[in-house]
């Protein structure tokens, strides 16, 4: 082998044929202008590298990740809502959904046409819907199916898997959905929420915050072709569990009575509240119309509506107690302090006077309650006066909301004295001019009857997490003294005097327990005319037993009943069948042996 | 065995860039494949692998052999490979709406791609030989084009294989231009070409297929079809914008193996690695292509002769074309025509041509001393 570098090849030297050499320089010259070609377009794939990955990398991020992670915010398991005894009210069962990906989808109509059928909307419906979203990566063909559907369109994938055409732009995830496994009952105070497990009404609304748990977020990563990757990126918290004061077996008790008050008096509606007078725990609360909270889409506004703190009314009679307690306080009065009843009408003031149902004669203060004489009641709240009066009604919380932890609690109707008529003073010492919730009156009776101590009413009473451990419990909470203890005993002796002779309230006497209570029958007004209606009536019972160690406080208001309309015939014996099956359901012992029948008064 | 005294002159570091090249593809590849949860690796990865023993191989038992000799034999190597090209048209397998690969077994060849090694060494070939006739005449160029570039277009377009036909077209072209045609000609032919292309642009416009056509139009105009070919070079933007400055980290991309990107591990390879290896590693990745390229270009210069030359520089520029094309059209600045990226695409037989290219460029520049034999 020979390495001359010197040596010169002879044909194919470079630099030495003449030829050869112009051919180099012009070889030069254009490979020059080739290699800076390249060399641009080496330079231009720079700058567009630049410009994607670092100028523009934001906004393509942002892309990459909307691809990758079709988030689909599900709501966590809510927590459960358990009555008192720890029974379930409201639980959740597993539901699959089917979503779409529309901006996958290639041939709109094939596929509506495909899956319509399944999911009960027309093809052309459903075409549209997807193609007004085609851009989008998400959306829900339909929620929360039954298992029915689920089946056949786990069916029909499966079917497709090997097709070509298959349908993986849709998919299945699993929900939970709220069920509630006593359906109607305390409807009011559950409440329901929505599809997407929002609380919209009663206690699912009112501690939304704390039930619904830990918002999740499914990080749908699918793949380009579909493939679910369903990565959970976040785990989800279940909600809090609720733990009621209502207990199911006495709101049952309610339910059934009122139910059966209902179709007895073809009333339009009925309210009754159960509550414990010394802690303000509502024990049951319920509603006539009501219904099913699985299907509460079915139920008209009214029926869903939780008059007992939502409708007020005119009290009536029953509110001669406040007037009566607050003339016991100042002292206006004594229980033995005689009345001049015997005209049997008074003038009210505004040219109108007001009439006793009957005639009576010279009456204690203690009889005047009896017997619910007007009478009597409007001079009791002249010499009262209108502005000592208005301080005790508003003292035992009317004019304001209870405060009981629901939604959508009205405070009733109450004009300061300000506002008052001539007449208003006479009016509102029997319970007229003012518009109370069931809630509020029975608040103001639960004061007296566990030493005039103004509660405020609750539901909820410990919310505990998943865990167990407890979140938050709620205690007993004391407004205000309105009266003193010894008005208050003296007012539960008044209200026991009324069932003993002279009594007229034998429809509600209970075997074997004293109880305290009264009845009302207000006029409503007719919204059509503004006045009061000559047949619509609200006939309330509101009692306490046992009347000296009140273990229950309940209101009983039936609305526009039919055929009769006094408290003490249509709402006393609901308020003595419920409390006569309570009292068995709680176990509470007879006091006496012989019948002891409550105090009832007829106004007018 | 090669002379010591050649393994001296043996340009080691050219061989270790493309080697770290070709194993970053593998590993790229292995990434972009990556299962979904419950599926198993493909084993792309693996065969990538073997091909590049394979291509180790060959480029060594290439070098041991003088280039002159591969010269020698170059209008055979060509005819071989053009017979090739008509025996895949017959009994080629089809996949992605194209009929480019034979079966040999288990393992599938794609005789386009080996031919392009073939076309550089006939025409170098036949150019160095033409060097004594100062430049290019017509008739000389007209037979040339027909035999050189016509021909073996028609078989490759009619595959189809766009991105190769133009890409012999592009190299060709620059060959010639570099190794003399006259200026008068060459504007000639620029008219012609521009011309002909209006005429001949029709007949293979109506001879693409569908999809073809689609890319064409997506390049042009972006918007008019979101979900398909423009989603390619969408999906190819996003894949590498999102890398950022120091991107995703290895194995962390999420385009590629979760499909949103298509071709993820062949064509569109560039857009895996700089998802994952972000601005700073793609700028690397180019200045390896860049320092392959200028070693093409600096072979070229330093050959003993002009077949040295000319092979070196059809090599360089075939590797330039490549590169540019390939990662232009994953960063939308050309049209999608389906192009590998050299070294790192997945395909077996174009990284066996790669290799042979580099061998070529070695084994130019391994003798660039010798003067005899």
């Amino acid at each position: 082998m020979n390495y001359r570098r010197t040596e010169k090849p002879d044909i194919k030297k470079l630099w030495d044929d003449d030829v050869t050499k112009m051919q180099h320089m012009g070889n030069r010259k254009r490979s020059v202008v080739l290699i800076t070609i390249i060399f641009i377009g080496f330079f231009a794939v720079y700058l567009q590298l630049i410009n994607l990955m670092v100028i523009k990398h934001g906004a393509l991020s942002q892309e990459a990740e909307q691809q990758y992670f079709r988030t689909v915010s599900l709501k966590p398991q809510r927590g459960l809502i358990l009555d008192r005894a720890g029974r379930e009210m409201a639980v959740n069962v597993e539901t699959s959904s089917l979503y779409a990906v529309p901006s996958r989808i290639r041939d709109i109509k094939k596929f509506s046409s495909c899956i319509a059928p399944f999911i009960n909307v027309s093809a052309e419906k459903l075409s549209s819907r997807l193609s007004a979203l085609k851009e989008k990566n998400f959306m829900w063909l339909a929620r929360k199916m039954d298992e029915e559907t689920s089946r056949k369109i786990a069916a029909f994938k499966n079917k497709q898997k090997n097709n070509k055409e298959n349908l993986q732009e849709m998919d299945v995830v699993t929900e939970t959905k709220r069920y509630y496994p006593k359906g109607q009952l305390a409807a009011h105070v559950i409440g329901y929420t929505d599809i997407d497990n929002k609380g919209l009404e009663g206690i699912e609304s009112r501690y939304d915050r704390y039930v619904k748990g830990e918002g999740k977020k499914i990080m749908l990563g699918r793949d380009a072709r579909g493939v679910n990757l369903a990565n959970n990126v976040e785990e989800s918290v279940p909600g809090n569990t609720l733990l009621l004061t209502i207990d199911e077996g006495l709101q049952y008790i309610v339910e059934r009575e009122i139910e059966n008050a209902m179709t007895r008096w073809n009333a339009e509606g009925a309210v009754a509240i159960m509550m414990n007078p010394m802690t303000g725990e509502i024990l049951a609360m319920a509603n006539r119309p009501t219904y099913d909270l699985n299907s509460p889409a079915e139920a008209d506004v009214s029926e869903r509506r939780n008059r007992a703190i939502t409708d007020f009314y005119e009290p009536g009679s029953t509110f001669k107690t406040i007037l009566a307690s607050a003339a016991i306080e100042e002292k206006t009065v004594t229980p033995d302090k005689k009345f001049d009843c015997s005209k049997g009408y008074i003038y009210a003031g505004g040219g109108k006077s007001i009439r006793d149902v009957h005639r009576n004669g010279v009456l204690t203060f203690k009889e005047c309650v009896q017997k619910s004489s007007n009478v009597c009641l409007v001079q009791v709240g002249m010499l009262t006066g209108e502005e000592k009066y208005y301080k005790y009604i508003k003292k035992f919380g009317f004019g304001e909301k209870t405060g009981i932890d629901l939604y959508g609690e009205v405070s009733g109707l109450l004009r300061a004295p300000g506002a008052w008529s001539g007449r208003s003073l006479a009016s509102m010492s029997i319970g007229q001019e003012i518009g109370v919730t069931p809630l509020q009156i029975l608040r103001a009776y639960s004061a007296i009857a566990n030493g005039g101590k103004l509660m405020r009413p609750y539901v909820v009473s410990e919310i505990i997490s998943p865990s167990g451990s407890i979140v938050e419990k709620i205690s007993p909470k004391v407004e205000r003294q309105v009266v003193s203890e010894e008005t208050a005993r003296i007012m539960r002796d008044i209200l026991k005097t009324v069932v003993e002779e002279g009594g007229t309230a034998q429809k509600a006497s209970i075997k074997g327990n004293l109880v305290a209570g009264k009845t009302g029958t207000a006029q409503m007004i007719d919204p059509k005319t503004g006045k009061y209606s000559s047949t619509d009536y609200a006939s309330s019972f509101i009692g306490f037993v046992p009347a000296d160690n009140p273990k229950i406080g309940l209101i009983v208001v039936v609305y526009k009943p039919r055929g009769e309309k006094y408290g003490g015939v249509v709402a006393a014996p609901v308020f003595k069948n419920i409390i006569e099956h309570s009292l068995a359901y709680l176990d509470i012992p007879m006091e006496r042996d012989e019948n002891y029948v409550i105090l009832v008064s007829k106004s007018r | 065995m090669i002379d010591r005294n050649l393994l001296k002159n043996f340009d080691w570091s050219l061989l270790a860039v493309v080697l770290g090249l070709s194993l970053m593809g593998v590993m790229t590849i292995y990434s972009a494949t990556r299962p979904v949860p419950g599926a198993e690796q493909s084993s792309f990865y693996l065969k990538q692998l073997f091909w590049l023993f394979l291509g180790i191989l060959c480029l060594f038992l290439t070098i041991r052999t003088d280039y002159r000799w591969f010269s020698k034999f170059a209008y055979i190597f060509f005819a071989v490979g053009a017979i090739f090209l008509i025996v895949v048209l017959i009994a080629g397998r089809a996949g992605m709406g194209a009929q480019r690969w034979l079966s040999l077994g288990h393992i599938s060849f794609q005789p386009s791609e080996l031919f392009k090694i073939f076309f550089v060494l006939a025409v170098s070939k036949y150019l160095s030989g033409t060097e004594h006739r100062v430049r290019l005449g017509f008739r000389e160029l007209f037979k040339i084009v027909l035999i050189f570039v016509i021909f073996p277009m028609v078989l490759i377009l009619k595959q189809p294989d766009l991105g190769t036909a133009m890409l012999l077209l592009f190299i060709f072209f620059s060959m010639i231009i570099i190794t003399g045609i006259k200026k008068k000609l060459l504007i000639t032919a620029v008219i012609i070409s521009i011309v002909s292309s209006l005429f001949v642009g029709n007949i293979v416009w109506t001879g693409l297929k569908d999809y073809q056509k689609q890319r064409l139009i997506a390049f042009i105009h972006p918007e008019s079809d979101p979900q398909g070919t423009t989603y390619h070079i969408n999906q190819s933007k996003i894949t590498i914008g999102s890398g950022g400055v120091l991107g995703k980290g290895y194995l962390k991309g999420t385009q590629g193996p979760l499909r949103f990107l298509p071709e993820r591990h062949t064509d569109f390879i560039f857009s895996v690695f700089a998802e994952e290896w972000g601005f700073t590693g793609s700028v690397l990745l180019f200045l390896l292509y860049l320092f392959i390229i200028l070693r093409g270009f600096d072979t070229a210069k330093k050959a003993r002769d002009i077949e040295g030359r000319y092979l070196a520089l059809g090599v360089a520029l075939m590797l330039s074309f490549y590169f540019i094309i390939n990662v232009g059209m994953t960063l939308g600045i050309v049209p999608v025509v389906g192009v590998p990226l050299p070294f790192m695409s997945y395909g077996g037989t174009a990284l066996l041509t790669n290799f042979l290219a580099v061998g070529i460029l070695i084994n130019v520049r391994m003798r660039r001393f010798l003067l005899f034999y």
